[in-house]
């Protein structure tokens, strides 16, 4: 699946696939959209989401009064980005920041606005959070106590999922957390039994932490209607948090009702901290505060070494041997997915990919490519200087597998048989193999297989003949 | 292609020029006051463009040359609460850059206003500070701690905003700071705000593929450094970005630091005179009264230029100003 | 090869060519002989104690790096950087006369015994890839120089390319591999002749210099190839050999009575070796001598030259005189208004030599070093100590190390280095960085 939607490709690198909020964001009205840019925050935050040669756009645009006409930005455009430009356009004016962008050029009034203020401050809406009052009794939580909570909560939900098909019994994560999994299909109930991951879910435990964040995010938010939250709050709430400062407590006092109806979730989701359910303050944790950014959101895992979350860990030798260094039973459940696992040291897994353990994880609906990417996003630093990372003949082997699985390949169609002679199963075949539909074919037996397409035609033909010779 | 960048801003902050720049016969009048608030918006859009965006100020005072500002320096005065209406970073850095400009320009006596501008030292400080950004290298002692940026480096770019003319005296530092920027592939972008054109920064920008911008319309340098200095370099390759319409190759010479567009140049080091000399004032080379003699017949003009030039920067060859300037 | 440093390599290379010596006399024996290729073939292998690479005994690199008590690298790291800055104290610290504007013609083996395997791919291939990495770098440091090409193939010189300041130009006569395929025996004295003819021309003050990469060990000239070097010592041509198989007398000779380097390659790291160290501009002294009792011409000039404007491309298109080609592009003499293609050149019109001030001021770090910084070795004189370095702004450690390993020579204890001149100090970091690439104090802004 490489390039999702815009594949621009500038000296053969591969752009990044536009933010999944994106999309989302793109289907809403223009209604919601403009109350969202209402807050400088919300404005913030979006900024950052747009791809690049967008947020340059926005950049040019925010600072002009008076509309641009369009031919003279796409003066400064190269030959080359011209097609990036173009989409860039169309995604502005999707997200209603860049009205009719045909004609002129000028950028939504509230966004504008709201973009400004973010940037030079100013204004009085308190969009980027209250702090909270100091308190004597209690000093704010150090950062190292929300990263502990943070990892905690969310690794708690990871596990869970993994080992939901093993038999284990993990501690359960809140059922608000439960049922979001299960609306999202990452899990799912088998006539009423425990929850079971599904193959969404499988590749869902792949996927990078920042990724999953938002995956979870963007069906709350779909949520959001069904539960009769207004969007435009929770968006804004998640927007508002991600420009918070990691390590400083916030008032809630300012929040409005359904942001403070929130708290809850986003505790649940390692989030936010709150000292007691009922405290006035809340810190957001690292989870929140890079939502908006490429930084590895979880921070330097449980483990004491230096953080394998975002070193990577992994080693992968060419003789499908793979050594893990990680203390982390999480990671390990998951290489577990697709790896079969030999020893287990203090500080290091041992396994090797072998054809059984890489079917299993066809099984569970994962994919070939998807083994490889975590196995190259997660790659101990050491194999990073190997060129390719991933050693060739394992990436061949792994597709190799995937293709087995697909040997069979169905289609539809009708067989044709019983005719009369083999004249006229050559005169029809003939013409079943000018049109192209033609399957499968066997003379001996006077019978051809042709796809659904031909049949409507080759009925007719049948029928002709046969009224002809009547 | 969305990778994080680094800008080390160098900040030409002589009081002198500031103050030239702001007196209103000019066409335009920029304040410092307007100067730094448009410049900090710049910094701020930076900042908000990506979460890893790194940054680094410099500030060239008189005689010095001052980090004012970065990312990787601990946020030390995270005491007080913050306002509800900015964004943290942005109010740091703001704050901070201020402050220590408002110090700086403070601790400046009288005697030291007429010094030299501290360009050089700012630039070679802004190098070494990517240099290190660059290589990360967790420091020897081993309280190891230090939580480096990971593998992600950033793509490091240096702006200098420039009001002061060239200072000849700086000619081979400037250009040795230009050859270690283009080995470390570290774009030069220039800004020149106010007084004439300068040689120097022209060649820099030049060298390293960076845009240089003479601000015409001052009123509008915040747009100008938007369009033309905010994108990173693989932005510039799909949004082009102004470049200079002619460089200046014209050095200084040796001996008067004039800026000469003729020059004799010794043999053995290539050390620049504006009029011939007849021995060498850097390697003690003797040169052949011969070639003295033969390179007296252009003295006079030579010697009308070099007395010509003894001002800060050469009066335009006829060639030069002959040409029309294309716009850009 | 383990890594070794480049101060110790002077007087290891040295032994080098001591055991190499007499190798080459072993092999002057054979060559009345009829030039048998394996008996070449073994010359080069017995040049060292070991008759075969593969009987040597193995060299473990991983033994020459000592680990502390601690199991840590850093003394070894520590002893590295404090090597490197000792070699530089040592340097002269005051500007000495270097002959910037060099002329060199590279003379190519192209015979058959290019294609012998003992250095991997092929000795053709490995010289090759090297010439074209040292041309690059030989440009890059020797902006005002010019590059010529002369290859020896089947008995006769080769002009491969002319003498060109553009290293595009040189880089594109030997991009074409199978138009060098090498063939048939070298000629020393024909390929030297023509390098010789090639800069009869060249004013005095620059240096002419030819580089021989030599595979082979024979020569087959049509004349006496003593009266060559009697000629090159007269026109004061350097000639530096750089031996790819074992030393020859004639190879020895021409350097030594030239004032040329002779080095015989023992692997492919040191081949690099010797071939980059040919790089930096050569100092002035060493010239003089080697002119001898030579011409009393004078050996500097001073030179009159034009830095021009270079015009943009989006410029009104006019007619170069160089080409009358219509482009935009472009510089302009300075003097005559003229327009030129490219730079460094000599104006066609008023015969201005027009360079870009950008090429000359590359050389200037050589002339104007920064001053070695000093090792900060206690903090106990006063107490207004700095907090971070001056120029990159890292903090120093507030206590000396603990470990007692960087007392080396030259080595501050506490990673701090102070300029002489403005007193500021410095991390180790930037000291290297300041000194090797920078050339510019940060605090004295000189």
């Amino acid at each position: 699946m490489p390039g999702a939607s815009r594949d621009g490709t500038i000296d053969g690198a591969e752009e990044d696939p536009p933010h999944t909020l994106l999309p989302f964001l793109q289907s809403q009205s223009q209604n919601t959209l403009t109350r969202l840019y209402q807050r400088p925050s919300a404005c913030l935050s979006m900024f950052r989401l747009l791809p690049p040669l967008d947020r340059q756009l926005v950049m040019n645009l925010l600072w002009l009064e008076s509309a641009v006409p369009a031919g003279t930005m796409g003066a400064w455009v190269t030959r080359q980005g011209r097609k990036l430009y173009d989409e860039a356009l169309l995604n502005l004016s999707r997200l209603h920041i860049l009205p009719n962008p045909s004609v002129k050029l000028s950028l939504n009034g509230m966004f504008k606005t709201s973009l400004r203020q973010a940037v030079t401050g100013g204004g009085n809406n308190g969009s980027f959070g209250t702090a909270a009052l100091k308190d004597d009794k209690h000093p704010p939580v150090s950062i190292e106590v929300l990263d502990t909570y943070a990892v905690e909560r969310w690794e708690t939900i990871l596990h869970y999922m993994v080992s939901s098909g093993t038999g284990q019994l993990p501690t359960k994560p809140s059922p608000g957390v439960l049922f979001l999994l299960q609306r999202s299909g990452l899990m799912s109930t088998v006539h009423g039994s425990a929850l079971q991951i599904t193959s969404a879910g499988f590749q869902f435990l792949l996927h990078s932490p920042h990724d999953q964040l938002w995956q979870l995010l963007l069906q709350y938010l779909h949520m959001a209607e069904e539960r009769e939250m207004d969007l435009v709050e929770i968006l804004s709430f998640l927007f508002m948090l991600s420009t918070m400062e990691l390590g400083k407590e916030y008032s809630i006092e300012s929040l409005s009702v359904t942001q403070k109806a929130m708290l809850e979730d986003l505790r649940d989701y390692g989030l936010i901290w709150q000292r007691r359910t009922q405290s006035r303050r809340f810190s957001p944790t690292r989870l929140a505060t890079t939502l908006t950014s490429l930084l590895p959101p979880l921070p330097t895992a449980t483990s004491s070494g230096a953080g394998s979350q975002d070193q990577g860990f992994i080693v992968l030798e060419t003789n499908y041997r793979l050594y893990a260094y990680t203390d982390n039973p999480l990671q390990t459940a998951v290489l577990n997915l697709f790896v079969s696992l030999k020893y287990r040291f203090p500080n290091l897994v041992v396994g090797s990919i072998t054809r059984e353990s890489v079917r299993k994880a066809l099984a569970n609906g994962i994919t070939a490519d998807q083994i490889i990417s975590y196995l190259s996003t997660h790659a101990h630093p050491q194999m990073r200087k190997n060129k390719p990372l991933i050693p060739v003949t394992v990436q061949d082997q792994v597709r190799l597998w995937e293709l087995e699985r697909n040997r069979l390949k169905s289609e539809e169609g009708y067989l044709y048989t019983a005719f009369a002679s083999q004249a006229d199963y050559e005169y029809v075949l003939n013409y079943a193999k000018q049109l192209n539909v033609v399957l499968w074919e066997n003379p001996a037996k006077r019978c051809f297989f042709g796809n659904l397409e031909g049949h409507g035609n080759i009925r007719g033909f049948i029928e002709r003949r046969t009224g002809g010779q009547a | 292609m969305d990778q994080p960048s680094h800008i080390s801003v160098i900040l030409d902050l002589s009081p002198s020029q500031w103050h030239l720049s702001s007196l209103p016969q000019n066409p335009y009048p920029l304040s410092l006051k307007s100067f730094l608030a448009q410049v900090l918006a710049f910094l701020n859009l930076h900042i908000a463009s990506k979460h890893e965006n790194t940054l680094a100020i410099f500030g060239a005072f008189p005689g010095k040359s001052v980090m004012l500002y970065s990312s990787t320096d601990p946020a030390s005065d995270s005491s007080d609460s913050g306002s509800p209406n900015i964004y943290r970073p942005f109010e740091i850095v703001d704050s901070r850059v201020v402050t220590r400009i408002e110090e700086e320009l403070e601790s400046i006596d009288d005697s030291q206003e007429e010094a030299p501008i501290g360009l050089v030292g700012a630039l070679t400080k802004a190098l070494c500070y990517i240099n290190r950004i660059k290589h990360p290298t967790p420091s020897t002692q081993s309280n190891g701690t230090t939580v480096e940026d990971p593998a992600t480096l950033p793509d490091p770019r240096i702006l200098i905003l420039s009001v002061s003319p060239d200072l000849s005296t700086s000619y081979i530092p400037i250009m040795n700071s230009i050859f270690s920027a283009q080995k470390l592939k570290i774009i030069i972008d220039v800004c020149k705000i106010y007084g004439p054109d300068t040689v120097f920064l022209e060649q820099a920008a030049h060298l390293t593929g960076g845009s240089y911008v003479y601000l015409e319309r001052r009123d509008a340098l915040l747009q100008h450094l938007v369009m033309s200095h905010l994108p990173s370099p693989a932005l510039r390759k799909l949004m082009a970005v102004p470049t200079q319409d002619k460089i200046d190759f014209r050095a200084a010479c040796f001996c008067h630091k004039n800026i000469v567009d003729v020059g004799f140049v010794c043999s053995v080091c290539l050390s620049i005179f504006c009029r011939p000399v007849a021995v060498c004032t850097t390697c003690r080379t003797k040169f052949p009264m011969s070639t003295l003699r033969r390179l007296d017949a252009y003295l006079p003009r030579a010697a009308k230029q070099a007395n010509g030039t003894a001002k800060t920067s050469a009066p335009p060859t006829p060639t030069a100003t002959g040409l029309p300037s294309t716009p850009r | 090869m383990p890594p070794r440093q480049a101060d110790d390599y002077a007087d290891e290379s040295d032994s080098d060519i001591d055991i190499l010596e007499d190798s080459g006399n072993r092999s002057k024996k054979g060559k009345g002989k009829a030039i048998d290729r394996s008996k070449k073939d073994k010359g080069k292998g017995k040049s060292s104690e070991q008759p075969y690479a593969w009987e040597a005994s193995y060299t473990r690199s991983w033994d020459t790096v000592q680990e502390d008590e601690a199991g840590s690298l850093t003394t070894a790291v520590a002893d590295l950087l404090a090597r490197n800055r000792r070699r530089r104290l040592l340097a002269p610290a005051d500007a000495i006369r270097r002959t910037i504007i060099r002329h060199l013609i590279i003379i190519l083996d192209l015979s058959l015994s290019m294609l012998d395997r003992d250095m991997r791919p092929t000795r053709f291939d490995l010289s090759l890839e090297y010439a074209r990495e040292f041309i690059v770098e030989w440009f890059d440091q020797n902006p005002l120089g010019q590059i010529g090409l002369v290859g020896m193939r089947a008995g006769l010189g080769e002009r491969l390319s002319e003498m060109s300041g553009n290293p595009q130009d040189v880089l594109k006569a030997i991009s074409e591999r199978h138009r060098l395929e090498p063939a048939g025996e070298p000629s020393l004295q024909n390929a030297i002749e023509m390098a010789r003819g090639s800069m009869g021309h060249l004013p005095t003050h620059s240096s002419r210099e030819i580089l021989i990469i030599f595979g082979s060990l024979t020569t087959v000239d049509p004349g006496n190839i003593l009266e060559t070097l009697e000629r090159c010592v007269q026109d004061r041509i350097r000639v530096s050999v750089v031996a790819l198989a074992a030393e020859m007398k004639v190879c020895r000779e021409f350097c030594d009575k030239t004032g040329g380097q002779f080095g015989v390659a023992m692997n492919e790291g040191h081949f690099k070796d010797l071939l980059f160290e040919l790089i930096p501009p050569p100092a002035q002294r060493a010239l003089s001598r080697a002119a001898g009792a030579g011409a009393n011409k004078p050996d500097a000039d001073l030179m009159m030259m034009g830095f021009p404007v270079r015009l943009p491309d989006t410029s009104p298109p006019a007619l170069c005189v160089c080409h009358s080609e219509l482009k935009s592009e472009g510089f302009l003499c300075p003097r005559c208004s003229a327009k030129v293609c490219d730079v460094p050149t000599d104006c066609d019109i008023c015969g201005l030599m027009i360079v870009s001030s950008p090429h000359l001021a590359r050389s200037y770090h050589h002339l104007f070093p920064v001053k070695p910084y000093q090792a900060v070795t206690t903090l106990e004189e006063g107490s207004a100590f700095a907090k971070s370095c001056h120029a990159c702004a890292r903090s120093f450690p507030d206590a000396p190390l603990a470990s007692s390993t960087a007392t080396a020579e030259g080595m501050s204890p506490i990673g701090r280095y102070r300029c002489p001149d403005c007193q500021h100090d410095f991390c180790t970091e930037c000291d290297v960085f300041i000194h090797d690439v920078v050339h510019c104090c940060p605090g004295c802004g000189k």
